[in-house]
């Protein structure tokens, strides 16, 4: 008798919290990350979070897509189901753009992509309610590239073996990945155009983003090609970082004579570090702050029907283009390592 | 069991089949590149294995107790974490515990192996006490571990950030050595003989493969199986801890996401190295040879400049020729 009153008791007190928190009539926000063990990913999703706390016009909820596809879809279904009057997809399955734009155009819910490669101008033409808030993916990649190719104009002695080619080696993330691959790409898109020849080693050198990987691969190709590495490229701070210790392992930065460059993506607070001390040669920060602001903006920019514009938007370093809002990157180096900063407490917008 | 016939090719072949493949890949490698016969070459694959080997070891101890670990990768995540956590140098701009001093050497390697000891034992207890079955009571003790390493990571002022600034004598740990060898090559050596010891020479060692061999015969002739379950999973679990520990220091860094498919390599290199699914099979020096063939793999293919898609399928090949040849060992005894 006592155990269903208790029962009874409790299933009342579940209806009363939902019927609380129907009751506030706020639009609620669905936003999906691929993946919450990623430092990026979990920074812009805290400073998105504390942004819309501080703020409270819209109510976000949250969901991780665990890097994989099929959980991405569960989520999106879940919000949708939820009944969510806008939708944020930091999209996994880039194969599948346009299905999920017509999925968000049969629900008829606002939809932005976020830190993701876009939807086509078809699917822009396709739903008005669309929107694309992401980095210009490229830039990264460009950043590296240029440079490196500096750090190769001054230096003559950077070509080891004097093979008139800029032998390097390239860390990818995931090949599927989108940033893996424009990183890859511009980087050395960026050299060739500064007339320098590249001679790529080792082929792909797939390290996860993974550090001790990276420290790995690196360490077993300079047992075999340690008089020929020129540079290294990767596609985050973390595999440069693993990079840069197999190097030390192997007896290089312990003098200008034995530095290589070796350049990350991110500016992460250990990548900044390298900086100082003077073993990563550049980064770039894409700023989560940022990203998770421009995310935020754009919804109260919308929900109080305004246009989305650079100005209405009013952030550093980002520009609207239609329906795309795009932010920059910023290229880190020693000298400027203080614009690395930025605190995901910061809920200003 | 010894005949006329055990000196034939054939006999040698089917009881050295791991080790023919060992020298046949190295061989192959090394035609490929003779760079690859060097000590530098030798250095990197003893220092990279040693981690592995250490949570390897912990698994071979569940695997011959007859039960299953899932929970290896995520508890050398966690350990990574709080090493690391503890092994900031003073100025460090976002050190984890800012009011904390600096620690000395003891505490992160005392605090990764005592958080091991607790998952450890919080899988015995769901495994000998809950009753639940041990693939299943690891699977989730691995979830706990995972969130609860995210948790602590997202603490502030750290918010997930990877960690850094680790000590100097914390990151010579990792990468110092003493006669040209890596010191995390003596700590593996030294767990290797430790549980050689253990397994083989002590009355402990013999109940473990009692229990695994078959639990209720054990438990009928007088071993205490729940002791023994509480035992093997608490060394396990402090193995991957120490190897958490280790590995921040090797990299010089830590993160939720360190340690992620170990246990996978674990059982995989415990299983090539003899140890038996089914338990109370297993011998510490075949674990030993299992985990240095894969990282041969993973080290020679990249040294040779293999592409990484090329490196999984050799890999898989590997695995399934080098298991099937040794399992006909066992097909012939019988």
């Amino acid at each position: 008798m006592k155990k269903t009153v208790l029962f009874i008791l409790a299933i009342v007190m579940m209806f009363a919290t939902v019927g609380t928190v129907t009751a506030e009539d706020k639009p609620l926000a669905g936003v999906v990350w691929y993946n919450f063990a990623d430092t990026f990913i979990q920074n812009a999703r805290q400073s998105l979070l504390n942004v819309a706390k501080a703020d409270g016009t819209i109510e976000v909820t949250d969901a991780d897509s665990n890097n994989d596809v099929a959980t991405q879809t569960n989520n999106i279904n879940n919000m949708f189901a939820q009944g969510v009057q806008y939708f944020v997809l930091n999209n996994l399955n880039t194969a599948a753009i346009s299905d999920i734009v017509n999925q968000a155009k049969a629900e008829g819910v606002t939809t932005i992509f976020a830190n993701t490669d876009s939807p086509s101008d078809e699917d822009f033409a396709n739903y008005d309610d669309l929107y694309l808030v992401t980095s210009r993916a490229t830039e990264s990649g460009t950043i590296m590239g240029e440079a490196v190719a500096k750090y190769w104009e001054e230096h003559p002695e950077a070509d080891r073996n004097q093979n008139g080619k800029l032998d390097y080696i390239m860390l990818y993330g995931f090949t599927w990945h989108y940033d893996t691959q424009v990183r890859a790409e511009y980087s050395i898109q960026a050299l060739e155009d500064a007339g320098i020849t590249t001679n790529r080693i080792g082929g792909e050198i797939i390290a996860e983003y993974n550090r001790g990987k990276a420290q790995e691969m690196v360490a077993a190709l300079l047992a075999n090609y340690s008089d020929d590495i020129d540079a290294i490229f990767s596609a985050n701070d973390d595999m440069a970082l693993g990079a840069i210790e197999a190097l030390k392992a192997g007896g290089f930065f312990k003098d200008e004579k034995t530095f290589i460059p070796v350049c990350g993506v991110d500016a992460t607070a250990v990548g900044v570090d390298a900086l100082k001390d003077g073993t990563l040669l550049v980064t770039s920060l894409n700023n989560p702050v940022k990203l998770g602001k421009a995310i935020y903006k754009t919804m109260w920019l919308l929900e109080n029907d305004q246009e989305v514009t650079t100005e209405t938007l009013g952030l550093d370093g980002v520009e609207v283009e239609g329906h795309r809002i795009w932010i920059s990157y910023t290229a880190i180096t020693k000298d400027n390592v203080d614009d690395a900063s930025y605190d995901i407490n910061d809920a200003a917008f | 069991m010894k005949t006329k016939n055990n000196f034939s090719l054939q006999y040698i072949f089917i009881n050295y089949a791991l080790y023919i493949i060992m020298a046949l890949m190295i061989l192959a490698i090394g035609m490929m590149s003779p760079k690859f016969f060097s000590l530098r070459v030798l250095r990197d694959i003893l220092m990279q294995s040693s981690t592995r080997i250490i949570v390897a070891m912990g698994c071979m101890y569940i695997l011959v107790s007859g039960s299953a670990d899932l929970s290896g990768g995520r508890t050398v995540g966690l350990a990574a974490v709080i090493a690391g956590s503890l092994a900031q140098k003073s100025d460090y701009y976002i050190k984890f515990w800012p009011n904390l001093p600096e620690m000395p050497l003891i505490v992160p390697i005392f605090a990764a192996i005592l958080i091991g000891l607790i998952i450890g034992l919080s899988n015995g207890f769901v495994t000998a006490k809950l009753k639940v079955p041990s693939f299943l009571a690891t699977l989730s003790v691995m979830m706990v571990a995972y969130g609860a390493n995210q948790l602590y990571c997202n603490k502030a002022p750290n918010n997930s950030q990877p960690l850094g600034g680790f000590l100097k004598t914390f990151s010579e740990l990792g990468t110092g050595s003493f006669l040209n060898i890596p010191y995390i090559v003596y700590i593996a050596i030294f767990v290797c003989i430790f549980q050689f010891i253990l397994l083989t020479k002590t009355c402990l060692g013999r109940e473990i493969f009692a229990c695994g061999s078959n639990q209720e015969a054990a438990r009928v002739s007088g071993i205490n199986v729940f002791k023994i379950q509480m035992v093997t999973f608490a060394l396990a679990g402090a193995c991957y801890g120490l190897a958490g520990c280790l590995e921040a220091a090797r990299t010089g860094s830590a993160t939720s996401n360190y340690g992620n498919g170990y246990e996978m390599d674990a059982i995989a290199s415990c299983i090539v190295g003899g140890c038996s699914m089914t338990g109370g099979v297993g011998n510490v020096f075949g674990v030993f040879i299992g985990v240095l063939i894969f990282n041969i793999i993973n080290y020679g293919l990249t040294f040779i400049g293999l592409s990484s898609y090329w490196q999984w399928v050799v890999k898989g090949l590997i695995i399934i020729v080098a298991v099937s040849l040794d399992m006909r060992k066992y097909n012939k005894e019988n």
